[in-house]
C-alpha cells in the first residue's frame, strides 16, 4: 500500500507542483506583508487599531487562498483520470474505495506545504514586528484555521469533481431551483430568503464552512 | 474449471438501442480467443463486463475461477488489460507509468519491462502524451506484459497501426504466452490477423453471439459448396446451412455456405437426390462474412 501511495502522490505531484508552489509562496507571503510597516518598534500604543486594520483586511485573504487551493488541488487529482474516462484507474487491482482514498490522502499531503507555508510565514512575520501593547500574536492558531479551511475546500471539491457530469448537472440544477424560487418568491412579495438561509446553515457556527467566515487575525487583542 | 473465462446467461443493456443477451463464452486456459465482430457488435463492452467496469443485469461472470464483479480486486491483479483507445495519463513520462504500474502489481517484472523497453525502442523520458500511436500501443503492451498477469484482455490493440508495429506487438504476445503459458483474450475486426495467432475464435454482432469455435475447426468446417438438383427444403442436414442461393441465375446449381463441414458429407446431398459439384475452402474473412451474413438475414426473417 505504501508503493501505491508512493506512486499516487508522485503523479499527483507532477499535476499539481505549479499550484503548490505558488499556494505556498502567497500561503507565506500573506501574513509577512500582512504586518509589514504596521509593526515598527517606533509606533506607539495609538498604532494598534491602525495595525489591527490592517491584518483584518490582509485576512480576508486566507479563505479565499484556502478555497482557491482545496478547489484547485481537487480538479487537479481527477483531471487525468477523468481525460482518460477512468479506464486506467478502475482496471488496477485494488478496491475502488481505496484508490479514492489514496488520491484523497495524496492531495492531503501536498497541501501540508501550504499550510506550512503560512506557519512558517506568519511566525517570521511575529518575531521580525514589534506589537503594540495590548495586542498578541497567534500564529499557531491562525495556521490551524488556514489547515482546517483548506482541508474542509478540498474534501468538499474532491467530492464534487469526483463525480461525473450528470452529477455535476444535478449540483447547477439544485442551485438554479434555488434561485428560480428565490425570484419568483420576490416577485410575489414572500418573505422567502432562501440565500439567507442558506448562509446562516453553512457558514455560522456550527455550519461546515464556518471556518471560512469571521475575522483571520494574525494579532488580535 | 477449466476455463480461463466463462460467461453464462450475461445480460446487459446500454440505453434503448444497444444490448447483449443470453451471452454465454467459454476461454479456456491457455487460448489464444479471438473475439471478432464488426464496429458496435458489443466486443468492448464485452470486455469491459469481464474487467467488472461495467455490471451486468444478470447472468455469471467467472474469471479465473473467481467472480467478476464481486472479486475484480483480486481478478484485476491477474490480469493485463490494453483497451481500445490510450489510457493512460498524457503528462507521465514512459518511465513514470512503468514505475506507477509497478507499485500497483506485486508479481511485476522488472526485468520484463526493461527488456521490452529495449525491444521496443522506447524512450523512457518522453512523454506519454507525445508518443507516436505506435509507441503508445507498444508502451501499453508493455505494461499488460510486465504484470505477469494469467490472462491478457486486449481490446483491439493493434488496430490503425502500421504493420511493422503490428508485428512487433504480436510478436511479443506469442513470446509471453509460450514463456507463461498465459491465455490471451483478443478482440479484433482484423480478421487475417486473428487468423495467424489465435486458436479459439468467437464471433460476436449486435449484442449476441453467432458462434464459438476452436480455429482449425472454424476455418476447416466453413466451406462454399456448388450444388446440383438441390431439394428445396432440406431435413437434419449434419452440417449446418449459413447461406443458400442461386448460382449464375440457377443453371449452374446453388453456392452453399456451410459450417461444421466434415470431409465424406458429401453423401447427405445423394441421399436426397443433388449432388455437390464443388467443395471450395474459404479463409476465415470469408467465413466470418458469410457467418455475420446468415445471422443478419436469420435476424431479419424473425
Amino acid at each position: 500500500m505504501r508503493a501505491m501511495f508512493r506512486a499516487v502522490l508522485h503523479s499527483q505531484w507532477k499535476w499539481s507542483r505549479l499550484i503548490v508552489v505558488l499556494g505556498t509562496v502567497a500561503a507565506f507571503a500573506i501574513p509577512l506583508l500582512s504586518l509589514q510597516g504596521a509593526a515598527r518598534a517606533d509606533r506607539g500604543a495609538l498604532q494598534a487599531p491602525e495595525l489591527l486594520r490592517a491584518v483584518q483586511s490582509w485576512g480576508t485573504l486566507y479563505p479565499l487562498l484556502a478555497t482557491a487551493l482545496g478547489l484547485l488541488m481537487a480538479i487537479a487529482a481527477w483531471a487525468p483520470d477523468h481525460r482518460g474516462r477512468h479506464i486506467h484507474a478502475l482496471t488496477l487491482p485494488l478496491a475502488r474505495w481505496r484508490y479514492v482514498l489514496l488520491r484523497f490522502g495524496a492531495g492531503f499531503v501536498l497541501l501540508a506545504a501550504p499550510i506550512a507555508g503560512v506557519l512558517i510565514g506568519s511566525s517570521l512575520a511575529v518575531l521580525a514586528a514589534t506589537l503594540p501593547p495590548g495586542l498578541q500574536a497567534y500564529p499557531i492558531a491562525l495556521a490551524m484555521r488556514f489547515a482546517f479551511a483548506v482541508s474542509v475546500a478540498y474534501a468538499v471539491f474532491f467530492a464534487v469533481s469526483a463525480g461525473t457530469a450528470r452529477t455535476a448537472g444535478i449540483i447547477l440544477a439544485v442551485i438554479a431551483a434555488l434561485i428560480l424560487v428565490q425570484v419568483v418568491a420576490s416577485m410575489a412579495n414572500l418573505n422567502l430568503d432562501l440565500f439567507g438561509a442558506a448562509q446562516t446553515a453553512l457558514l455560522l457556527g456550527p455550519g461546515p464552512l464556518a471556518v471560512f467566515a469571521g475575522r483571520w487575525m494574525l494579532v488580535d487583542v | 474449471m477449466n476455463d480461463a473465462i466463462h460467461i453464462e446467461r450475461l445480460h446487459y443493456r446500454a440505453g434503448k438501442n444497444f444490448a447483449i443477451k443470453e451471452l454465454d463464452l467459454h476461454v479456456p486456459t491457455g487460448a489464444i480467443y479471438g473475439f471478432l465482430g464488426p464496429n458496435g457488435s458489443g466486443k468492448t463492452t464485452t470486455i469491459r463486463l469481464i474487467l467488472g467496469l461495467l455490471r451486468p443485469l444478470s447472468g455469471r461472470i467467472t474469471v479465473l475461477g473467481l467472480p467478476m464483479p464481486e472479486q475484480h480486486a483480486r481478478i484485476l491483479g491477474q490480469i493485463g488489460y490494453v483497451p481500445e483507445q490510450p489510457h493512460l495519463d498524457t503528462t507521465l513520462t514512459v518511465r513514470e507509468l512503468i514505475d506507477f504500474q509497478a507499485a500497483f502489481y506485486p508479481r511485476w517484472d522488472r526485468a520484463r519491462a526493461a527488456e521490452l523497453i529495449k525491444r521496443f525502442e522506447l524512450d523512457g523520458e518522453h512523454l506519454f502524451g507525445r508518443l507516436s500511436k505506435g509507441q503508445k500501443a507498444k508502451l501499453m503492451i508493455l505494461l499488460a506484459l510486465s504484470q505477469c498477469g494469467d490472462l491478457l484482455v486486449l481490446d483491439e490493440p493493434t488496430d490503425g497501426l502500421d504493420p511493422v508495429v503490428r508485428r512487433d506487438i504480436l510478436s511479443a504476445l506469442i513470446t509471453y504466452v509460450s514463456e507463461r503459458g498465459a491465455t490471451i483474450f483478443i478482440s479484433s475486426h482484423l480478421v487475417h490477423e486473428l487468423e495467424r495467432v489465435c486458436d479459439w475464435i468467437a464471433v460476436m454482432d449486435d449484442g449476441r453471439l453467432i458462434t464459438e469455435a476452436p480455429m482449425e475447426k472454424l476455418k476447416h468446417g466453413t466451406k462454399r459448396l456448388v450444388v446440383m438438383g438441390a431439394p428445396a427444403e432440406i431435413v437434419n442436414p449434419p452440417f449446418r446451412v449459413l447461406t443458400r442461393e442461386s448460382a449464375n441465375g440457377g443453371g449452374a446449381g446453388e453456392n452453399w455456405v456451410v459450417g461444421d463441414w466434415e470431409p465424406g458429407m458429401t453423401s447427405y446431398f445423394e441421399g436426397v437426390g443433388a449432388s455437390v459439384r464443388e467443395v471450395i475452402d474459404l479463409d476465415l474473412e470469408e467465413g466470418f462474412v458469410e457467418l455475420l451474413r446468415s445471422f443478419r438475414e436469420g435476424r431479419s426473417r424473425r
